[in-house]
């Protein structure tokens, strides 16, 4: 059994290295079948993305690298995810962060890099995809009881929605309740200062950095 | 690491018309009949009269047949192998291969000051290092990095620069000849089982001085690669306009090839392009000036049209910084030596003209080299590539391609990552301090300087060899007077000096 729980949990941390989906996918079906606790399956592929993140950031790996990996770990998630729900298991992170690009812009690139980072660094992560209205954020803010959001916008047209959703923010009485991040090519220091938002980094490692420091974590 | 040659996969810039080239190839073989080239070699001159050219023994002219140059312009061969003293790091010169080799200076400058100054032995030996280990330079020339360096005797520069080159690169390299010095290069390169390349210089309009020829002959014997080079200059010592200089400059090499083939038939032979314009207001020559890639173009033209290789690429930058200038005139000097097809362009390194060398603008040149590479390579087209299973699986929007294995395999075959060009988002330039390329490539400077290793080091009975014949040149050139006693007092202690030779 021993044996055989080395082997589902090194061909889960392979499919990250491999970028391969399939292995991934079928890993944590396999892990869910043999019972092995779906936390531990977790902290393996996090692990693995955690180096290809350090990586990254070091310059030795790629944006296809990161992407790849990223996408063998989406495939094992929901399975794990599902198993854990069943289980009424928890994991421990440094936070639950949504994201996603603003309305009217479906650059996706910027926030991938970010997202897979975080949850390489540890944040449960709840990307909420492209194109995202004010209303979308604020209903899953409250479904996650989230206490970051980090929104995502890279063109000069469509960074003013940034704004646009943390007043929506103060309207819907949550601005207090979750530190607002912002990003994309167009942003800097000095928009997210006038917009009201808690940080901005012009990296995708950065941003982790800043999201630690924002909810006050090492 | 084995080195680079850019396999050219695209059809060459041609500058002439057929008529425009056959013109100039007419007028050349009308000028080697007619007008002739001088040879201060009594040697020469014989050798020439008895394979049927017609000599005046009192001008030391040789006027040349037509037939005789047809046929050692067959004789000389297209294609052949060099050996470096690493096998990986030997290359075949000829056909599509363009390979990118560095490019000497004088002097060092001061990054700060932009002053010149002479270099210290250890900066020679370490910006040898420098260049063996930037992956596009394929060769390190004569005169490379610098002309010499402190405490030496000018005599000894060309000796003691090539036992630098030979201790701290495995890279093909070459050697000059100066007082005979070229006896002192062929035995050390064959002591460490490598060739060499030395040029016969033209000292134009259409004369070979007596040390070229002679040089020539032992290079020949050797069994080593000849470069017959003309480094005119067009409106000083040869016609101001591109189609005259053509002409009297192919006119020379022609006669040092027929010379090559004649002592040697099949003699390795390179056809060399050094010529500029005239700097009508300071009378040097005007490095970086466009109408050398006319000329250049041109050359590779015809020398194709020959079948021989071609080295039509000399990039001398005339600013005397590393600057915008100097980024330009070497980009557009390489582009258009590139396109038109030279099997070698020299660029990495040197600053105004052949007066500076500093190896931080080799690192900023080695990535001009990588791009214009991955240029000539061209558009690889297959099934594979054209990927149109790869298209139809992501179809539009959300799909994407970055997550696609395709482009994990293909993205960096296809793409040409720069190691000292700024690529960063403005913000991020910001928050790094504002690097430019230049502070980019004084970073990876020291790192090579720092880590790189010559592989192989030479073996301890090739580095008493190199010292052995260092130690035949310096009492040769004592004996016959050509170092002084102050400088032999100077050199002693160099020689003496902790660390020596730096390996």
């Amino acid at each position: 059994m021993e044996e055989e729980k080395k082997v589902i949990l090194d061909n889960l941390r392979k499919a990250i290295f491999d970028y391969n989906n399939d292995l991934a996918f079928q890993s944590a079906k396999k892990a869910v079948e043999k019972g092995i606790d779906p936390i531990e399956a977790m902290n393996v592929m996090t692990g693995a993305i955690r180096e290809i993140g350090d990586a990254f950031g070091k310059g030795e790996l790629w944006l296809p690298d990161l992407v790849g990996a990223s996408d063998a770990m989406q495939s094992a998630n929901p399975v794990l995810e599902e198993e854990m729900k069943r289980k009424g298991a928890h994991r421990e992170s440094l936070g639950t962060v949504v994201a996603g690009t603003v309305f009217g812009d479906i650059h996706s690139i910027g926030k991938t890099m970010v997202t897979t980072l975080l949850t390489a660094a540890g944040f449960h992560v709840e990307d909420i995809g492209v194109n995202v209205k004010s209303e979308e954020f604020i209903e899953a803010i409250k479904k996650h009881d989230a206490n970051l959001l980090a929104m995502s916008a890279l063109m000069t047209t469509t960074m003013t929605e940034q704004e646009k959703v943390i007043e929506s923010l103060k309207k819907a009485g949550i601005r207090e309740k979750v530190k607002v991040m912002v990003g994309g090519a167009a942003v800097n220091d000095e928009f997210a200062e006038n917009i009201g938002a808690d940080g901005y980094d012009p990296t995708a490692p950065g941003a982790v950095e800043m999201a630690k420091k924002l909810l006050g974590k090492k | 690491m084995a080195i680079k040659g850019f396999v050219r996969n695209m059809k060459p810039l041609e500058v002439l018309t057929e008529e425009q080239l056959e013109a100039i190839h007419s007028a050349t073989l009308h000028v080697l009949r007619k007008t002739g080239v001088r040879f201060d070699s009594k040697r020469a001159l014989q050798l020439f009269e008895k394979n049927g050219c017609w000599v005046d023994y009192d001008n030391n002219r040789v006027r040349f047949p037509e037939g005789l140059v047809e046929e050692c312009l067959r004789k000389a061969p297209s294609r052949f192998h060099v050996k470096a003293r690493n096998p990986d790091n030997d290359m075949v010169w000829g056909g599509n291969t363009t390979y990118f080799q560095a490019l000497s200076g004088t002097r060092t400058v001061d990054l700060d000051t932009w002053e010149p100054r002479t270099p210290t032995r250890k900066e020679y030996y370490e910006a040898i290092t420098v260049l063996d280990g930037l992956e596009n330079v394929s060769i390190i020339p004569w005169y490379t990095p610098w002309f010499g360096f402190q405490r030496i005797p000018p005599v000894m520069a060309m000796p003691e620069g090539l036992a630098g080159r030979l201790r701290n690169s495995s890279k093909f390299t070459c050697a000059g000849y100066s007082m005979g010095c070229e006896v002192f290069n062929i035995q050390m390169a064959q002591a460490v089982g490598a060739e060499l390349r030395t040029m016969m210089a033209a000292s134009p309009p259409l004369t070979f001085y007596e040390e070229t020829i002679a040089a020539a002959f032992r290079i020949i014997k050797a069994g080593f690669v000849l470069l017959p080079t003309s480094g005119c200059v067009y409106g000083g010592t040869a016609p101001a306009t591109i189609a005259g200089s053509l002409v009297s400059g192919n006119a020379e090499i022609i006669a040092g090839l027929v010379f090559a083939q004649l002592v040697r038939p099949g003699t390795r032979v390179i056809a060399q392009d050094f010529s500029f314009p005239q700097n009508m207001r300071t009378g040097a020559p005007a490095f970086g000036a466009i109408e050398i890639s006319l000329h250049q173009a041109a050359f590779n033209q015809i020398w194709h049209r020959y079948g021989i290789p071609t080295d039509g690429g000399v990039c001398y930058p005339n600013s005397k910084k590393i600057d915008y200038q100097a980024g330009y005139e070497k980009a557009i000097i390489a582009t258009i030596g590139s396109l038109s097809g030279t099997n070698t362009i020299w660029i990495q390194g040197a600053m105004y003209g052949e007066l500076a060398f500093h190896p931080v603008q080799a690192v900023i040149d080695d990535d001009i080299a990588g791009m214009l590479g991955r240029f000539l390579e061209g558009i690889d087209v297959t099934d594979e590539t054209l990927a149109v299973d790869v298209i139809d699986g992501v179809g539009p929007i959300p799909g994407h391609y970055l997550n696609r294995p395709h482009t994990r395999k293909w993205w960096k075959k296809e793409q040409f990552i720069p190691k000292s060009a700024d690529r960063l988002t403005h913000p991020e330039w910001l928050k790094q301090g504002k690097k430019d390329c230049i502070a980019l490539a004084r970073e990876m400077y020291e790192e090579i300087r720092v880590s790189h290793m010559v592989n192989p080091p030479l073996t301890e009975n090739q580095e008493q060899d190199i010292e052995r014949i260092l130690k035949e040149a310096r009492d040769y050139y004592k004996k016959r007077g050509l170092i002084s006693d102050t400088e032999w007092e100077e050199y002693k202690k160099d020689i003496a000096s902790p660390g020596y030779p730096y390996r």
